[in-house]
Protein backbone atom coordinates (compact mmCIF):
# COMPACT_ATOMS: atom_id res chain seq x y z
CA UNK A 1 0.00 0.00 0.00
CA UNK A 2 1.39 3.42 -1.02
CA UNK A 3 1.99 6.01 1.49
CA UNK A 4 -0.40 7.92 0.25
CA UNK A 5 -3.51 5.55 0.68
CA UNK A 6 -5.90 5.86 3.35
CA UNK A 7 -8.76 3.94 4.82
CA UNK A 8 -10.75 7.14 5.34
CA UNK A 9 -12.62 8.44 2.89
CA UNK A 10 -14.10 11.86 4.95
CA UNK A 11 -12.35 11.60 8.20
CA UNK A 12 -14.63 14.79 9.07
CA UNK A 13 -17.44 12.60 9.36
CA UNK A 14 -16.50 11.62 12.95
CA UNK A 15 -15.48 14.89 14.25
CA UNK A 16 -17.08 15.39 17.27
CA UNK A 17 -18.66 19.15 15.84
CA UNK A 18 -19.86 16.63 12.72
CA UNK A 19 -23.83 16.24 12.47
CA UNK A 20 -24.92 13.06 10.72
CA UNK A 21 -28.07 13.56 8.68
CA UNK A 22 -29.50 10.26 10.48
CA UNK A 23 -29.58 9.72 13.72
CA UNK A 24 -30.09 5.38 14.49
CA UNK A 25 -32.12 4.69 17.81
CA UNK A 26 -32.98 8.57 18.04
CA UNK A 27 -35.55 8.92 16.08
CA UNK A 28 -38.89 8.43 18.61
CA UNK A 29 -36.77 11.30 20.41
CA UNK A 30 -36.06 13.46 17.36
CA UNK A 31 -39.99 12.83 16.41
CA UNK A 32 -40.69 14.10 20.14
CA UNK A 33 -39.31 16.94 19.85
CA UNK A 34 -40.58 17.83 16.20
CA UNK A 35 -43.84 18.08 18.21
CA UNK A 36 -42.78 19.92 21.02
CA UNK A 37 -42.16 22.32 18.65
CA UNK A 38 -44.41 21.93 15.65
CA UNK A 39 -45.75 25.49 16.73
CA UNK A 40 -42.55 27.18 15.77
CA UNK A 41 -43.53 26.48 11.99
CA UNK A 42 -47.51 26.54 12.22
CA UNK A 43 -48.07 29.44 14.40
CA UNK A 44 -44.64 31.13 15.26
CA UNK A 45 -45.32 33.88 17.93
CA UNK A 46 -48.51 32.29 19.66
CA UNK A 47 -46.28 30.75 22.33
CA UNK A 48 -42.81 29.85 23.61
CA UNK A 49 -41.81 26.33 24.36
CA UNK A 50 -38.82 24.29 26.86
CA UNK A 51 -37.74 21.63 26.70
CA UNK A 52 -34.98 19.49 28.36
CA UNK A 53 -32.93 16.64 27.08
CA UNK A 54 -31.66 14.59 29.85
CA UNK A 55 -29.21 11.40 29.31
CA UNK A 56 -25.63 10.26 30.16
CA UNK A 57 -21.94 11.25 28.16
CA UNK A 58 -22.27 10.18 24.57
CA UNK A 59 -26.22 9.06 24.34
CA UNK A 60 -26.47 11.84 21.85
CA UNK A 61 -28.20 14.64 23.70
CA UNK A 62 -26.23 17.48 21.32
CA UNK A 63 -26.13 15.73 18.42
CA UNK A 64 -29.93 15.10 18.88
CA UNK A 65 -31.05 18.98 19.30
CA UNK A 66 -28.26 20.12 16.38
CA UNK A 67 -29.98 17.90 14.08
CA UNK A 68 -33.69 18.67 15.27
CA UNK A 69 -32.25 22.14 14.80
CA UNK A 70 -31.02 21.89 11.62
CA UNK A 71 -34.13 20.56 10.15
CA UNK A 72 -36.61 22.75 11.90
CA UNK A 73 -34.55 25.99 10.51
CA UNK A 74 -34.85 24.17 7.36
CA UNK A 75 -38.62 23.80 7.42
CA UNK A 76 -39.10 27.17 8.46
CA UNK A 77 -36.98 28.72 5.38
CA UNK A 78 -39.09 26.88 3.37
CA UNK A 79 -42.36 28.72 4.79
CA UNK A 80 -40.27 32.26 4.97
CA UNK A 81 -40.44 32.23 8.76
CA UNK A 82 -37.17 33.74 10.23
CA UNK A 83 -36.44 31.07 13.27
CA UNK A 84 -32.78 30.51 14.23
CA UNK A 85 -31.50 27.89 16.47
CA UNK A 86 -28.62 29.02 18.19
CA UNK A 87 -26.65 26.14 20.35
CA UNK A 88 -24.62 27.57 23.39
CA UNK A 89 -22.52 25.15 25.11
CA UNK A 90 -22.30 27.15 29.10
CA UNK A 91 -19.68 25.66 30.09
CA UNK A 92 -17.53 26.77 27.40
CA UNK A 93 -18.42 30.57 28.90
CA UNK A 94 -17.93 29.24 32.36
CA UNK A 95 -22.18 28.83 32.83
CA UNK A 96 -21.84 33.13 33.06
CA UNK A 97 -25.34 34.52 31.78
CA UNK A 98 -23.74 37.36 30.30
CA UNK A 99 -21.81 35.47 28.22
CA UNK A 100 -23.84 32.94 26.79
CA UNK A 101 -26.34 36.04 25.90
CA UNK A 102 -23.78 38.01 24.13
CA UNK A 103 -22.86 35.02 22.19
CA UNK A 104 -26.81 34.95 21.17
CA UNK A 105 -26.66 38.80 20.18
CA UNK A 106 -23.46 38.00 18.26
CA UNK A 107 -25.54 35.88 15.72
CA UNK A 108 -27.35 38.97 14.97
CA UNK A 109 -24.31 41.69 15.47
CA UNK A 110 -21.05 40.14 15.49
CA UNK A 111 -19.42 43.17 17.11
CA UNK A 112 -21.85 43.45 19.74
CA UNK A 113 -19.80 45.11 22.46
CA UNK A 114 -18.85 43.16 25.41
CA UNK A 115 -18.60 45.11 28.10
CA UNK A 116 -20.45 48.41 29.61
CA UNK A 117 -23.69 46.81 30.32
CA UNK A 118 -25.83 44.33 32.44
CA UNK A 119 -27.08 40.27 31.46
CA UNK A 120 -30.73 41.93 31.40
CA UNK A 121 -29.75 44.75 29.28
CA UNK A 122 -28.80 41.98 26.90
CA UNK A 123 -31.67 40.44 27.33
CA UNK A 124 -33.35 43.35 26.24
CA UNK A 125 -31.23 43.91 23.03
CA UNK A 126 -31.55 40.44 22.16
CA UNK A 127 -35.56 40.75 22.11
CA UNK A 128 -35.18 44.48 20.78
CA UNK A 129 -33.35 42.11 17.75
CA UNK A 130 -35.54 39.85 17.66
CA UNK A 131 -38.72 41.64 17.40
CA UNK A 132 -37.19 44.18 14.77
CA UNK A 133 -36.25 41.54 12.43
CA UNK A 134 -39.27 39.40 13.23
CA UNK A 135 -37.29 36.46 14.32
CA UNK A 136 -37.77 33.46 16.74
CA UNK A 137 -34.85 31.88 18.11
CA UNK A 138 -34.87 28.50 19.61
CA UNK A 139 -31.86 28.43 22.15
CA UNK A 140 -30.18 25.11 22.96
CA UNK A 141 -27.77 25.24 26.25
CA UNK A 142 -25.51 22.82 26.36
CA UNK A 143 -24.31 21.53 29.51
CA UNK A 144 -27.09 23.32 31.13
CA UNK A 145 -25.45 22.54 35.10
CA UNK A 146 -23.06 24.74 34.50
CA UNK A 147 -25.53 27.70 34.15
CA UNK A 148 -27.64 26.61 36.95
CA UNK A 149 -24.53 26.10 38.80
CA UNK A 150 -22.92 29.67 38.56
CA UNK A 151 -26.34 31.83 38.15
CA UNK A 152 -28.77 30.01 39.99
CA UNK A 153 -32.27 30.59 39.60
CA UNK A 154 -32.48 33.79 39.13
CA UNK A 155 -30.64 33.57 35.27
CA UNK A 156 -33.06 30.90 34.57
CA UNK A 157 -35.98 32.09 35.44
CA UNK A 158 -35.33 35.56 33.77
CA UNK A 159 -35.12 32.97 30.81
CA UNK A 160 -38.19 31.03 31.51
CA UNK A 161 -40.55 34.23 32.53
CA UNK A 162 -38.93 37.22 29.87
CA UNK A 163 -42.88 36.83 28.21
CA UNK A 164 -44.50 38.10 31.37
CA UNK A 165 -42.61 41.48 30.97
CA UNK A 166 -43.38 41.60 27.74
CA UNK A 167 -47.72 41.69 27.41
CA UNK A 168 -48.92 41.22 24.06
CA UNK A 169 -45.90 40.83 22.49
CA UNK A 170 -44.98 37.86 19.98
CA UNK A 171 -43.07 34.80 21.92
CA UNK A 172 -39.67 34.81 19.93
CA UNK A 173 -37.60 32.80 22.50
CA UNK A 174 -37.91 29.22 23.10
CA UNK A 175 -35.33 26.61 25.24
CA UNK A 176 -33.23 23.59 24.67
CA UNK A 177 -32.14 22.85 28.07
CA UNK A 178 -29.23 19.94 27.83
CA UNK A 179 -27.90 18.36 30.99
CA UNK A 180 -26.67 14.72 32.24
CA UNK A 181 -29.83 14.32 34.77
CA UNK A 182 -32.28 16.24 36.84
CA UNK A 183 -30.07 16.52 40.06
CA UNK A 184 -28.95 20.73 39.21
CA UNK A 185 -32.92 21.40 38.54
CA UNK A 186 -33.14 20.63 42.39
CA UNK A 187 -31.30 23.11 43.39
CA UNK A 188 -33.65 25.92 41.33
CA UNK A 189 -36.23 27.62 43.82
CA UNK A 190 -39.76 25.90 43.49
CA UNK A 191 -41.20 28.22 41.08
CA UNK A 192 -38.42 28.64 38.25
CA UNK A 193 -38.33 24.34 38.44
CA UNK A 194 -42.35 24.09 37.56
CA UNK A 195 -41.34 26.81 34.52
CA UNK A 196 -38.54 23.95 32.90
CA UNK A 197 -39.88 20.31 34.14
CA UNK A 198 -43.30 20.17 32.12
CA UNK A 199 -41.45 18.68 28.84
CA UNK A 200 -38.46 16.34 29.51
CA UNK A 201 -37.00 14.02 27.32
CA UNK A 202 -34.58 11.29 28.69
CA UNK A 203 -32.22 9.27 26.41
CA UNK A 204 -31.36 5.81 27.63
CA UNK A 205 -27.33 4.55 27.26
CA UNK A 206 -27.08 2.96 23.87
CA UNK A 207 -27.18 -0.95 23.78
CA UNK A 208 -24.73 -2.96 22.25
CA UNK A 209 -26.23 -3.16 19.03
CA UNK A 210 -27.68 0.00 18.76
CA UNK A 211 -23.78 1.25 18.85
CA UNK A 212 -22.94 -1.49 16.16
CA UNK A 213 -25.76 0.46 14.34
CA UNK A 214 -24.66 3.74 14.90
CA UNK A 215 -20.81 2.80 14.34
CA UNK A 216 -21.73 1.19 10.97
CA UNK A 217 -23.41 4.32 9.86
CA UNK A 218 -20.75 6.61 10.42
CA UNK A 219 -18.54 3.78 8.97
CA UNK A 220 -20.08 4.17 6.01
CA UNK A 221 -19.66 8.29 5.61
CA UNK A 222 -16.13 8.06 6.66
CA UNK A 223 -14.16 4.82 6.04
CA UNK A 224 -13.68 3.17 2.13
CA UNK A 225 -15.74 0.34 1.43
CA UNK A 226 -14.92 -2.83 3.25
CA UNK A 227 -12.05 -1.04 5.35
CA UNK A 228 -13.47 -1.58 8.71
CA UNK A 229 -14.91 -5.38 9.37
CA UNK A 230 -17.95 -6.31 11.10
CA UNK A 231 -15.61 -7.81 13.92
CA UNK A 232 -13.60 -4.41 14.19
CA UNK A 233 -17.27 -2.44 14.66
CA UNK A 234 -18.73 -5.52 17.16
CA UNK A 235 -15.20 -5.20 19.19
CA UNK A 236 -15.38 -1.16 19.34
CA UNK A 237 -19.12 -1.21 19.92
CA UNK A 238 -18.10 -3.91 22.65
CA UNK A 239 -15.94 -1.47 24.44
CA UNK A 240 -18.30 1.63 23.78
CA UNK A 241 -20.57 -0.35 25.84
CA UNK A 242 -18.66 -1.05 28.43
CA UNK A 243 -17.86 2.78 29.03
CA UNK A 244 -21.35 3.39 29.69
CA UNK A 245 -23.08 3.10 26.29
CA UNK A 246 -20.88 6.15 25.23
CA UNK A 247 -21.34 6.26 21.18
CA UNK A 248 -19.30 9.55 21.14
CA UNK A 249 -16.01 7.75 22.68
CA UNK A 250 -16.76 4.58 19.79
CA UNK A 251 -16.69 7.56 17.43
CA UNK A 252 -13.48 8.59 18.64
CA UNK A 253 -12.03 5.37 19.13
CA UNK A 254 -12.93 4.31 15.16
CA UNK A 255 -11.17 7.51 14.37
CA UNK A 256 -8.25 6.60 16.46
CA UNK A 257 -7.87 3.11 15.06
CA UNK A 258 -8.27 4.35 11.33
CA UNK A 259 -5.28 6.77 12.28
CA UNK A 260 -3.61 3.65 13.43
CA UNK A 261 -4.26 1.20 10.31
CA UNK A 262 -3.20 4.41 7.69
CA UNK A 263 0.34 4.87 10.30
CA UNK A 264 0.85 1.18 9.60
CA UNK A 265 -0.25 1.22 6.14
CA UNK A 266 -2.69 -1.30 6.25
CA UNK A 267 -6.21 -2.04 4.33
CA UNK A 268 -8.10 -2.60 7.00
CA UNK A 269 -8.68 -1.16 10.29
CA UNK A 270 -8.09 -3.91 12.24
CA UNK A 271 -8.97 -5.44 16.21
CA UNK A 272 -5.35 -4.40 16.63
CA UNK A 273 -5.74 -1.49 15.44
CA UNK A 274 -8.52 -0.72 17.92
CA UNK A 275 -6.26 -2.02 20.66
CA UNK A 276 -3.59 0.09 19.93
CA UNK A 277 -5.85 3.23 19.99
CA UNK A 278 -7.55 2.09 23.25
CA UNK A 279 -3.99 2.13 24.69
CA UNK A 280 -3.57 5.45 23.71
CA UNK A 281 -6.54 7.24 25.27
CA UNK A 282 -6.91 4.66 28.55
CA UNK A 283 -3.83 4.43 30.81
CA UNK A 284 -1.41 2.18 29.96
CA UNK A 285 -1.07 -1.11 30.77
CA UNK A 286 -0.05 -1.56 34.32
CA UNK A 287 2.76 -3.44 35.21
CA UNK A 288 2.04 -4.61 38.60
CA UNK A 289 -1.37 -6.21 37.22
CA UNK A 290 0.75 -8.39 35.34
CA UNK A 291 3.35 -9.19 37.85
CA UNK A 292 0.47 -10.06 40.25
CA UNK A 293 -0.47 -13.05 38.12
CA UNK A 294 0.52 -16.40 38.74
CA UNK A 295 2.90 -18.29 36.31
CA UNK A 296 0.06 -20.24 34.88
CA UNK A 297 -1.97 -17.16 34.16
CA UNK A 298 0.66 -15.56 32.99
CA UNK A 299 1.39 -18.64 30.19
CA UNK A 300 -2.12 -18.87 29.77
CA UNK A 301 -2.74 -14.65 29.23
CA UNK A 302 0.73 -15.02 26.35
CA UNK A 303 -0.96 -18.10 24.81
CA UNK A 304 -4.19 -15.21 24.99
CA UNK A 305 -1.90 -12.33 23.53
CA UNK A 306 -0.09 -14.56 20.62
CA UNK A 307 -3.93 -16.21 18.95
CA UNK A 308 -4.81 -12.27 18.79
CA UNK A 309 -1.42 -11.00 17.45
CA UNK A 310 -1.49 -14.13 14.57
CA UNK A 311 -5.07 -13.94 13.51
CA UNK A 312 -6.50 -9.71 14.00
CA UNK A 313 -9.38 -11.60 14.45
CA UNK A 314 -11.87 -9.37 17.59
CA UNK A 315 -12.25 -12.40 20.08
CA UNK A 316 -11.34 -15.81 19.82
CA UNK A 317 -12.62 -18.45 21.65
CA UNK A 318 -11.71 -20.28 24.71
CA UNK A 319 -10.71 -24.08 22.36
CA UNK A 320 -8.47 -21.98 20.41
CA UNK A 321 -6.75 -20.11 23.32
CA UNK A 322 -5.99 -23.70 25.06
CA UNK A 323 -5.08 -24.96 22.06
CA UNK A 324 -1.81 -21.93 22.00
CA UNK A 325 -1.43 -22.36 26.20
CA UNK A 326 -0.58 -26.07 25.70
CA UNK A 327 2.01 -24.96 23.02
CA UNK A 328 3.14 -22.45 25.43
CA UNK A 329 3.60 -24.88 28.66
CA UNK A 330 5.77 -27.04 26.35
CA UNK A 331 7.85 -24.07 25.08
CA UNK A 332 8.33 -22.92 28.55
CA UNK A 333 8.38 -26.62 29.97
CA UNK A 334 5.73 -26.35 32.31
CA UNK A 335 3.09 -28.54 32.83
CA UNK A 336 -0.36 -27.89 31.47
CA UNK A 337 -3.16 -27.56 34.30
CA UNK A 338 -6.83 -28.29 33.49
CA UNK A 339 -9.19 -26.82 31.33
CA UNK A 340 -11.76 -26.22 34.52
CA UNK A 341 -8.47 -24.27 36.18
CA UNK A 342 -7.68 -22.39 33.37
CA UNK A 343 -11.54 -21.02 32.65
CA UNK A 344 -10.97 -19.62 36.79
CA UNK A 345 -8.07 -17.83 35.30
CA UNK A 346 -10.10 -16.94 32.67
CA UNK A 347 -12.01 -15.46 35.27
CA UNK A 348 -9.52 -13.49 36.98
CA UNK A 349 -7.97 -11.98 34.33
CA UNK A 350 -11.22 -10.71 33.12
CA UNK A 351 -12.18 -9.11 37.00
CA UNK A 352 -8.91 -7.70 36.31
CA UNK A 353 -9.84 -5.82 33.22
CA UNK A 354 -7.13 -7.38 30.77
CA UNK A 355 -9.53 -9.60 29.09
CA UNK A 356 -13.29 -9.75 28.33
CA UNK A 357 -15.62 -12.94 28.22
CA UNK A 358 -19.29 -13.25 27.31
CA UNK A 359 -20.56 -16.78 27.31
CA UNK A 360 -22.62 -18.24 24.23
CA UNK A 361 -25.46 -21.20 24.71
CA UNK A 362 -27.32 -22.27 27.55
CA UNK A 363 -27.21 -24.75 29.73
CA UNK A 364 -24.36 -27.42 30.81
CA UNK A 365 -23.33 -28.81 27.31
CA UNK A 366 -22.90 -26.55 24.38
CA UNK A 367 -21.85 -23.66 25.86
CA UNK A 368 -18.53 -21.40 24.22
CA UNK A 369 -16.63 -18.76 25.89
CA UNK A 370 -15.44 -16.09 23.75
CA UNK A 371 -12.50 -13.76 24.27
CA UNK A 372 -11.83 -10.39 23.75
CA UNK A 373 -8.91 -8.29 24.28
CA UNK A 374 -9.81 -4.77 24.02
CA UNK A 375 -7.46 -2.42 26.11
CA UNK A 376 -4.10 -4.06 25.01
CA UNK A 377 -2.48 -4.48 21.63
CA UNK A 378 -1.52 -8.23 21.86
CA UNK A 379 1.88 -7.38 20.53
CA UNK A 380 2.64 -5.45 23.51
CA UNK A 381 0.96 -8.00 25.91
CA UNK A 382 2.90 -10.49 24.64
CA UNK A 383 6.61 -7.99 24.53
CA UNK A 384 5.70 -7.38 28.21
CA UNK A 385 5.00 -10.57 28.89
CA UNK A 386 8.02 -12.70 26.81
CA UNK A 387 10.48 -9.94 28.97
CA UNK A 388 9.06 -11.22 32.20
CA UNK A 389 10.08 -15.10 31.33
CA UNK A 390 13.12 -14.21 29.88
CA UNK A 391 13.97 -12.44 32.78
CA UNK A 392 12.89 -15.73 34.93
CA UNK A 393 15.11 -17.76 32.78
CA UNK A 394 18.00 -15.40 33.09
CA UNK A 395 17.31 -15.75 37.06
CA UNK A 396 17.33 -19.68 37.08
CA UNK B 1 -21.46 69.80 4.85
CA UNK B 2 -19.56 69.84 1.56
CA UNK B 3 -16.95 67.02 0.71
CA UNK B 4 -13.77 69.28 1.50
CA UNK B 5 -15.75 68.99 5.08
CA UNK B 6 -15.24 64.97 5.47
CA UNK B 7 -11.91 65.05 3.57
CA UNK B 8 -10.44 67.64 5.92
CA UNK B 9 -10.73 65.57 9.12
CA UNK B 10 -8.24 62.59 9.75
CA UNK B 11 -10.23 60.87 12.23
CA UNK B 12 -13.50 60.59 10.05
CA UNK B 13 -11.88 58.90 7.20
CA UNK B 14 -10.49 56.64 9.74
CA UNK B 15 -14.24 55.82 11.02
CA UNK B 16 -15.17 55.61 7.64
CA UNK B 17 -12.44 52.88 7.01
CA UNK B 18 -12.78 50.92 10.27
CA UNK B 19 -16.88 50.46 9.59
CA UNK B 20 -16.12 50.19 6.08
CA UNK B 21 -13.67 47.05 7.08
CA UNK B 22 -15.14 45.32 10.43
CA UNK B 23 -19.43 46.14 9.63
CA UNK B 24 -20.62 47.67 12.97
CA UNK B 25 -19.51 49.09 16.33
CA UNK B 26 -20.33 50.71 19.47
CA UNK B 27 -18.64 54.21 20.33
CA UNK B 28 -16.24 53.22 22.69
CA UNK B 29 -14.54 50.36 20.79
CA UNK B 30 -14.21 52.95 18.04
CA UNK B 31 -12.45 55.39 20.06
CA UNK B 32 -10.34 52.47 21.60
CA UNK B 33 -9.27 51.68 17.92
CA UNK B 34 -8.32 55.22 16.85
CA UNK B 35 -7.07 55.78 20.48
CA UNK B 36 -9.27 59.33 20.98
CA UNK B 37 -11.17 59.89 24.13
CA UNK B 38 -15.13 59.20 23.85
CA UNK B 39 -16.51 62.55 23.41
CA UNK B 40 -14.64 63.21 20.37
CA UNK B 41 -15.46 59.44 18.73
CA UNK B 42 -19.25 60.76 19.93
CA UNK B 43 -18.37 64.43 17.73
CA UNK B 44 -17.03 62.94 14.31
CA UNK B 45 -19.73 59.91 14.30
CA UNK B 46 -22.48 61.87 15.17
CA UNK B 47 -21.50 64.12 12.10
CA UNK B 48 -21.01 61.13 9.21
CA UNK B 49 -24.68 60.12 11.07
CA UNK B 50 -26.17 63.67 10.28
CA UNK B 51 -24.62 63.34 7.04
CA UNK B 52 -26.50 60.37 6.18
CA UNK B 53 -23.23 58.13 5.35
CA UNK B 54 -23.53 56.24 8.84
CA UNK B 55 -26.56 54.81 11.05
CA UNK B 56 -27.01 54.40 14.67
CA UNK B 57 -28.89 51.45 16.47
CA UNK B 58 -29.69 51.75 20.18
CA UNK B 59 -29.74 49.07 22.48
CA UNK B 60 -31.28 50.78 25.60
CA UNK B 61 -27.61 52.11 26.50
CA UNK B 62 -25.02 50.78 23.90
CA UNK B 63 -25.02 52.92 20.45
CA UNK B 64 -23.85 50.70 17.81
CA UNK B 65 -22.54 52.58 14.31
CA UNK B 66 -22.81 51.10 10.66
CA UNK B 67 -22.40 52.52 7.35
CA UNK B 68 -25.57 53.42 5.67
CA UNK B 69 -25.46 50.94 2.86
CA UNK B 70 -28.38 53.23 0.69
CA UNK B 71 -26.35 56.39 1.67
CA UNK B 72 -24.85 57.15 -1.92
CA UNK B 73 -22.38 59.47 -0.49
CA UNK B 74 -21.48 55.90 1.64
CA UNK B 75 -21.03 54.20 -1.59
CA UNK B 76 -18.64 56.69 -3.11
CA UNK B 77 -16.51 56.58 -0.13
CA UNK B 78 -16.31 52.89 0.08
CA UNK B 79 -15.26 52.86 -3.75
CA UNK B 80 -12.60 55.85 -3.45
CA UNK B 81 -11.14 54.21 -0.16
CA UNK B 82 -11.02 50.55 -2.30
CA UNK B 83 -9.34 52.21 -4.85
CA UNK B 84 -7.13 54.13 -2.95
CA UNK B 85 -6.24 50.80 -1.31
CA UNK B 86 -5.68 48.57 -4.09
CA UNK B 87 -3.79 51.26 -5.90
CA UNK B 88 -1.02 51.70 -3.03
CA UNK B 89 -0.92 47.33 -3.48
CA UNK B 90 0.46 47.50 -6.76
Amino acid sequence: MSQSRSVFKDETKLDINYVPRNLPHREHELGLLRGFFGFALQSPGRMAQRVMITGDVGTGKTALSQRFGADITHEASTRGINLRYVHVNCREYGGSLFLILHHVVSVFHPNFPKRGYSAEELLGALMQILDEEDAHIILSLDEFESLVEREGSEAVYKLTRLQETRQNKPQRLSLVCILRNLDKIGQLDASTRSTLQSNIIGLDRYAKEQLVDILNDRVSLAFESLAVPEGTVELIAEIAFSESGNARFGIELIWRAGKYADAEGFDTVTPECVREAVSSIFPAMRRDDLATLSLQEKLFLLAIARVFKENQKASVSLTEAEQTYRVVCEEFNTPPISHTQLWKYLKDLSNLGIVETQVFGTGTRGRSTSISLPRIPAHELEKELRSFFEKRLEKS
Amino acid sequence: MNVEDVFCSRLRIEILKILFNVGELNVSEIARRLRINYVSASKHLKILEDEGILQRKMFGRIRLYRVNEQSPKAKALQNLIDVWKHQNKK
